[in-house]
C-alpha cells in the first residue's frame, strides 16, 4: 500500500532495531518459543502498534525491546545502545533514560499526587526534569487541575493519562506502551490514543504499543502483526477495517494461532 | 477443614517460624526461670545437707534467729552449761559447741578479704569424723592463735600457710593469727557458695564474736537422742531443738536467695517478651487472615459457617503455640541448666549443679499455648466477618478509619491519667501507690490504642529526616501507609524501650537528686568512707579521724559516728548519730541551727530536726528517753532544734553517749579544706593515712556520688538486657511487616524497577521504612518512658526524690539501638524486593 506521493526520506533514524531475536521459556517438552527469528526497526518519530493473537509473542518482544527481558539470541538496540548483553544497573538506567513505560494498569504509585509521579523518573535518577517540557506535556494531558491528586481521587482515564505524561516527561528515545487502553471505556481510550497520536505528530515521540484493539491500532503509523512468535504482516497507515481485514487474513493462513482476541 | 489449614500453614512456613520464634522466646525464658530457681535451692541443699552430715541434732538460741546466722552483732547464743546438759542426755554420743558468724580479715592488700561474699568464722572441731573438711596443707589450729583457712580465702586474701592474718569484729580488735591448715570441703571444693572460712579455736572464736563469753552460736549433738529428750534435758524454751535435716533446710532457704533473685530477673524477662509476643502474633495472624482473605471468602461462599472460619485461625495459632512452646520450654530447660552453672560457678564458688526440672515448668506451655491462641482470637473473629461476596471481588483493603479506636484510646488513656491524679494529690483514701501504679498501667494501654494516630504526624516528622534521597521519600511515604500495622509493629519496641526508658529515667533522677543534696550546702571538698562490703558497716579508728584533723590543708572536718541496730527513743526504733563536735560538723555539712544550740552541748543532750521533732511532737528542751543497742537507756535534753535538710536529718546525741554504740567508731568524715588548698594533694595525702583503715577510701564530692548510686548502675545495666531481648522480638516484628509490605506491592515494585529504579534505591526504601517504623516505636517508647519515670518520681517526691533528670545518654543511646534494629530487621526484606523480577511484578492476568 504505497503512499501516492512518497516523499524521499533523506535518511530513516530508527529509534529501535531488533535483529534475529529468539526467546523461548522453560525446556524440554514443555518448552514455549515465544519469538522466532524476529527482526524489526522502528522508526524514529513514528507511532508503531504491535497486534497479535494471546501467545503470539507480542508482549514478550516488547519487553525484550525496552530491555525487561533477556533474549537467547539476537540484538537490540536503543539508539546508539547495544542492549544485549548489558547488565541490570546499565539496563535500570537505560530504562530510566532513555525508555517511557505505559502499562496497561498499575501505573502509579499510590502514595504519590499525580505531578510526583509524572516526575518519578526524574526524582529516581536525582535529576530535574526539564520544567517547560513538563509544564507543555501536562497542559496538552489537561492535566493542570489534577496534578495534587492522589491516583485513587482520578478516574480510570485521568490516571492513564497521568501515566502518558510519566512516560514522556524524561523525553524518553521511545516509549513503549503495552495495552494502554486495556482497562479504559471507549472515551477514555480515544482520549489517551488521541494524545499518544499528537505526541508523536507534535513533539516527534517514538511509540511502540502493543494492542489487540483493531481501533486502538488505527491510530499508529504502521502495524507489525506477530502470530506464532513470528511477525507475519506489517502494516503502514492502517485504518481499524484493514486492520482487522488482515488480521482475518492471516489467522486464516496460520490456523494454529488460535483465535485472536 | 483441618487439612486446609494445615496445608496453608505449610505454605506459609517462613512467617510461620518467624511468629514462633517471639513464643519460643517468652517460654524460653520462663522455663529457664524456673529450673534455674529449683536447680539452684536444690544444689545449694545439696551442700548444706553435706554441712550438716551426720549431725543428728542442732540445738540454737531460739530467741533471735537472724542472731544465730551472726549476721547482727549482739549474737543470741547457746551458754557452755547447756552443751553440758545436751552431752549429759541419754543416747548423745557426742556435742559440740560451735562459734561461728561473720569477720572481716584483711587480705595481702591491706584491704578486706572477699567485700561480695562474707568471710565466715567457724570452730574447729578435732572430733568430726564426717570428713567433710579435707585438709589440703597443715591442720586445724591446735592452740589460741593458730588459724586454719578454706582454700577460697588463700586464692582471696594472698595469703598462705604460716602467713599472718589479722582479723577483727564489731567487737573485737584487730588480732593477729597464725595460719596453720588449709583445707577444702569434701567433693573437691573451694568454698561452700563463694565465701571465705577461717576457723579459729573455740575460744578465739568467742573473743572475736562473742566479746570473750563461754558459750556457742550453735551446738551440735550426735547419736540418737530423740530432740523430745534434748530439749527436756535443756529445760527451757528459749532453745531451738532441731534435726540435723530441719537445720539443713532452713539454712539453704537463706543461701538460695541470690538463685532467687537471679530466677526472677530472668522471669521478668520472660513475662516481657510474652507481653511483646502478642502484639507480635495479633499482627502476624492479621496479616494472614489479609492474605487469605479471598481463601477464606470461597470457603465460606462454598458453605464454610463462620465458626468455622474461626476455628481454622484458631487451630493455626494452637499449633504454633504448641510447637513453639514445646521448643521454648526445651530451650528453656536447656538455658536454665546452663544459667545454673554460670551462676554456681562466678557467684557460689563452684557449687555442684543438681539439676531440678520443677513440675511448674509446665506453666511455661501453658503460658505460651495460652497467649498465642488468645492473641490469635481476635484475627480469627475478624477473619470470620469476611463476606462470602468477597471471593468475587478484587480484594482491596482500605486502611480502616482510626476514629474508633482513637476514641476508645483517648478515653482509656484519660482514665488512666485521671488516677494518676487522683493519687498523686492524695484523693484515693490510702490507696495512693496502688492507684498511681494502676493508672500508670491503663495509661499505657491508653497509648498502644492512640499509637495509629499518634504513627502519622511522627512519622511524617521523623521521615522528614530521611527524605534528603527520594527513596528515602518513597520508604517514609510507605512507613505511613498502613497506621495500624505501622502502629502494631512499633508497639512491640516502644513497650521495651518505655519500660526501660522509665527506670533510667528514675535511676538519673536519684543520682541527680543525691548530688545536688550533696552539692546544695555541703562545704566539703574530700569525703571518708566505704561502701558496705565486710562483716560490718565500713567504719574507721578515732586515730585516722584525729590524724586527718591534724593536716594543715584541712579546716574542718564533720564526722559521723552511727547506730541503728535496736536504738530507739521513747520506745520508738530510731537511728542515732553523733559527732565529736557537732557545730564543726554542721558548718561542713551546711546544715543550720533553727532553735537553741549546738556548741558545748551538754554530755545529756540530744539534737533533732524539726520534721522529726513535730512527728514525735517533742520540743527544745523536753527530755525524751533513748535506748542504746546494748540495752542501756538514757535521758537525754534536747538542746537544739535543726532546720530541715537531708543530711542532717534525725538524732544527734552528744559525743559522751557514743561508748554506747554498737561500733564507736566514724564512719564518715566530711573534710573541708582551707581556701586555696589543692584538693588533689590533700586526698593523697588522706589516702596514705587511710593506709592502715582497710574498710574506708577518700573520694571526692563527685565520686562520692558514683560511690553512693553505683548499685543502681548495676540495676540498669541488668535492665538494659531486657532491651536487648525486646530488640529480638522487634526484629521480628518489623521484618513480618516489611515482607509483608513487600508481597503486597509486587506491582509497585515492578513498576518503579521498570522506569528506572536501581536495586540499590529499592533497598534504600525498604531500610527506610523500617528504620522509620523502629525509630517511632522508639521515640513513643522514650516518651512515655520519660512519662512513667516523671509520674513515679512526682509520687516519691515526698520520700526525698525532689530531682527530676533525664538520661540523655542512654536516650541517645536507645534511639541508636532503633536504627540498628531498624536496619537488621530490613536486611532480608529488602534483599527480597531488590531481588523482584520485574517481568512477573508487571505481568497481570
Amino acid at each position: 500500500m504505497p503512499l501516492a506521493t512518497p516523499p524521499a526520506p533523506p535518511i530513516v533514524r530508527n529509534a529501535v532495531t531488533a535483529s534475529g531475536l529468539w526467546r523461548a521459556y522453560g525446556s524440554g517438552e514443555a518448552q514455549v518459543v515465544a519469538l522466532r527469528d524476529v527482526s524489526v526497526a522502528f522508526a524514529s518519530g513514528a507511532f508503531t502498534a504491535i497486534m497479535g493473537p494471546s501467545g503470539s509473542g507480542k508482549s514478550t518482544l516488547m519487553h525484550c525491546l525496552a530491555g525487561l527481558d533477556t533474549t537467547d539470541r539476537g540484538t537490540v538496540n536503543i539508539g546508539d545502545t547495544v542492549l544485549t548483553g548489558l547488565g541490570d544497573k546499565a539496563l535500570t538506567k537505560l530504562r530510566r533514560d532513555k525508555i517511557g513505560f505505559i502499562f496497561q494498569q498499575f501505573n502509579l504509585l499510590p502514595t504519590l499526587t499525580a505531578e510526583e509521579n509524572i516526575l518519578l523518573p526524574a526524582s529516581i535518577a536525582g535529576a530535574k526534569a526539564d520544567p517547560a517540557w513538563v509544564n507543555r506535556v501536562i497542559a496538552t494531558l489537561d492535566l493542570s487541575d489534577r496534578l495534587s491528586h492522589k491516583p485513587t481521587e482520578l478516574s480510570g482515564g485521568q490516571q492513564q493519562r497521568v501515566a502518558c505524561a510519566r512516560a514522556l516527561a524524561t523525553r524518553p528515545d521511545v516509549v513503549f506502551a503495552d495495552e494502554p487502553t486495556g482497562n479504559l471505556d471507549t472515551r477514555s481510550s480515544a482520549e489517551v490514543l488521541g494524545f499518544l497520536r499528537k505526541s508523536v505528530d507534535d513533539f516527534g515521540q517514538t511509540i511502540v504499543m502493543v494492542t489487540h484493539d483493531p481501533s486502538a491500532a488505527a491510530y499508529a503509523d504502521r502495524v507489525v502483526f506477530l502470530a506464532d512468535g513470528q511477525i507475519v504482516r506489517d502494516l503502514h497507515g492502517p485504518t481499524a477495517d484493514s486492520v482487522i481485514d488482515t488480521m482475518r487474513d492471516f489467522e486464516n493462513a496460520v490456523p494454529l494461532a488460535g483465535k485472536a482476541a | 477443614m483441618l487439612r486446609a489449614t494445615l496445608k496453608g500453614m505449610a505454605s506459609r512456613k517462613a512467617r510461620l517460624v518467624l511468629t514462633s520464634l517471639a513464643v519460643v522466646l517468652g517460654t524460653m525464658f520462663v522455663a529457664a526461670a524456673m529450673v534455674l530457681t529449683s536447680t539452684m535451692e536444690k544444689s545449694v541443699s545439696g551442700v548444706i545437707a553435706d554441712a550438716y552430715q551426720g549431725v543428728d541434732t542442732v540445738i540454737t538460741n531460739g530467741t533471735d534467729p537472724a542472731a544465730a546466722q551472726g549476721n547482727t552483732p549482739s549474737a543470741a547464743t547457746v551458754p557452755a552449761d547447756v552443751l553440758d546438759r545436751v552431752a549429759g542426755v541419754d543416747g548423745v554420743d557426742r556435742a559440740v559447741g560451735e562459734v561461728s558468724g561473720q569477720v572481716n580479715a584483711i587480705g595481702s592488700n591491706g584491704k578486706l578479704v572477699g567485700t561480695f561474699a562474707p568471710t565466715i568464722a567457724l570452730t574447729w572441731d578435732s572430733g568430726d569424723d564426717s570428713g567433710y573438711i579435707e585438709f589440703h596443707e597443715g591442720d586445724g589450729p591446735a592452740a589460741d592463735g593458730e588459724v586454719a583457712v578454706s582454700a577460697k580465702f588463700v586464692a582471696d586474701s594472698g595469703l598462705d600457710i604460716g602467713d599472718t592474718v589479722t582479723a577483727y569484729s564489731y567487737t573485737a580488735d584487730r588480732t593477729d593469727f597464725e595460719i596453720v591448715g588449709v583445707y577444702g570441703l569434701s567433693g573437691d571444693r573451694d568454698s561452700l557458695a563463694g565465701e571465705t572460712q577461717i576457723m579459729f579455736t573455740t575460744a578465739d572464736a568467742q573473743r572475736m564474736l562473742l566479746e570473750g563469753e563461754d558459750a556457742f552460736t550453735t551446738v551440735y549433738a550426735y547419736g540418737d537422742a530423740s530432740t523430745d529428750d534434748i530439749a527436756a534435758a535443756i529445760g527451757s524454751d528459749e532453745y531451738r531443738v532441731q534435726t540435723g535435716e530441719e537445720a539443713s533446710a532452713e539454712a539453704a532457704e537463706g543461701f538460695a536467695v541470690v538463685a532467687d533473685f537471679m530466677g526472677y530477673i530472668f522471669l521478668g524477662f520472660g513475662l516481657v517478651a510474652v507481653f511483646v509476643s502478642v502484639f507480635l502474633i495479633i499482627n502476624t495472624f492479621t496479616i494472614i487472615v489479609a492474605q487469605r482473605q479471598r481463601e477464606l471468602a470461597l470457603l465460606r461462599a462454598i458453605g464454610a459457617g463462620r465458626g468455622q472460619v474461626v476455628r481454622s485461625v484458631l487451630t493455626e495459632a494452637t499449633v504454633i503455640g504448641v510447637l513453639a512452646s514445646v521448643v521454648g520450654l526445651g530451650l528453656g530447660l536447656l538455658l536454665g541448666w546452663g544459667l545454673s552453672q554460670v551462676v554456681s560457678a562466678t557467684m557460689m564458688g563452684g557449687l555442684p549443679v543438681q539439676l531440678l526440672i520443677p513440675a511448674t515448668t509446665m506453666w511455661a506451655l501453658v503460658v505460651g499455648i495460652g497467649v498465642t491462641v488468645l492473641s490469635a482470637l481476635i484475627p480469627a473473629v475478624k477473619a470470620s466477618s469476611v463476606p462470602p461476596v468477597a471471593a468475587m471481588r478484587e480484594a482491596v483493603n482500605p486502611p480502616k478509619p482510626l476514629r474508633g479506636i482513637t476514641i476508645a484510646g483517648a478515653i482509656v488513656f484519660a482514665a488512666g491519667t485521671v488516677l494518676i491524679a487522683l493519687g498523686m494529690t492524695d484523693n484515693l483514701g490510702g490507696e495512693e501507690l496502688t492507684g498511681i501504679l494502676s493508672g500508670v498501667g491503663i495509661a499505657f494501654v491508653g497509648v498502644t490504642m492512640l499509637t495509629p494516630i499518634l504513627s502519622r504526624p511522627l512519622v511524617a516528622l521523623l521521615g522528614a529526616v530521611m527524605s534528603w534521597s527520594f527513596s528515602g521519600r518513597l520508604g517514609k511515604l510507605n512507613a505511613g501507609r498502613n497506621p495500624r500495622r505501622t502502629a502494631i509493629t512499633a508497639s512491640a519496641l516502644m513497650i521495651a524501650v518505655a519500660l526501660i526508658t522509665g527506670i533510667a529515667t528514675l535511676v538519673s533522677s536519684i543520682k541527680s537528686t543525691t548530688a545536688e543534696v550533696l552539692d546544695l550546702n555541703l562545704n566539703s571538698d574530700l569525703i571518708v568512707s566505704g561502701a558496705q562490703g565486710g562483716a560490718n558497716i565500713p567504719s574507721f579508728s578515732r586515730e585516722t579521724l584525729a590524724e586527718i584533723r591534724e593536716l594543715p590543708e584541712v579546716a574542718a572536718v564533720g564526722d559521723v559516728y552511727m547506730d541503728f541496730f535496736g536504738t530507739q527513743i521513747d520506745g520508738e526504733d530510731a537511728p542515732l548519730a553523733s559527732s565529736e563536735d557537732l557545730n564543726a560538723a554542721l558548718g561542713v555539712f551546711g546544715g543550720t541551727v533553727a532553735e537553741g544550740s549546738v556548741t558545748d552541748l551538754a554530755p545529756n543532750s540530744v539534737v533533732v530536726d524539726e520534721g522529726t521533732a513535730e512527728d514525735r511532737n517533742v520540743a527544745l528542751g523536753d527530755t525524751v528517753e533513748v535506748t542504746y543497742a546494748d540495752g542501756e537507756t538514757a535521758q537525754l535534753e534536747i538542746a537544739a532544734i535543726l532546720d530541715g535538710y537531708d543530711l542532717t536529718n534525725g538524732w544527734w546525741v552528744s559525743p559522751e553517749q557514743i561508748e554506747h554504740f554498737t561500733l564507736p567508731k566514724p564512719m564518715q568524715a566530711y573534710i573541708q579544706l582551707e581556701d586555696g588548698a589543692d584538693a588533689a594533694v590533700v586526698q593523697n595525702e588522706v589516702d596514705e593515712i587511710l593506709a592502715d583503715e582497710p574498710e574506708v577510701g577518700v573520694t571526692n564530692n563527685a565520686e562520692f556520688v558514683d560511690q553512693q548510686t553505683s548499685g543502681l548502675d548495676t540495676i540498669l545495666a541488668a535492665v538494659q538486657i531486657l532491651l536487648a531481648l525486646a530488640m529480638i522480638i522487634a526484629v521480628i516484628g518489623v521484618v513480618n511487616t516489611l515482607v509483608l509490605s513487600v508481597l503486597e506491592r509486587t506491582k509497585e515494585l515492578g513498576l518503579l524497577r521498570a522506569v528506572g529504579m536501581t536495586r540499590g534505591q529499592v533497598r534504600r526504601m525498604i531500610i527506610v521504612e523500617s528504620v522509620i517504623i523502629c525509630l517511632f516505636g522508639a521515640v513513643l517508647g522514650i516518651a512515655v518512658g520519660i512519662g512513667l519515670g516523671w509520674t513515679v518520681q512526682r509520687a516519691l517526691e515526698d520520700e526525698g526524690l525532689t530531682n527530676f533528670a533525664l538520661p540523655w545518654g542512654l536516650i541517645v543511646m536507645y534511639l541508636a539501638a532503633a536504627v540498628a534494629v531498624g536496619l537488621l530487621a530490613a536486611i532480608a526484606p529488602a534483599a527480597r524486593a531488590a531481588k523482584l523480577n520485574v517481568l512477573n511484578a508487571i505481568a497481570y492476568e
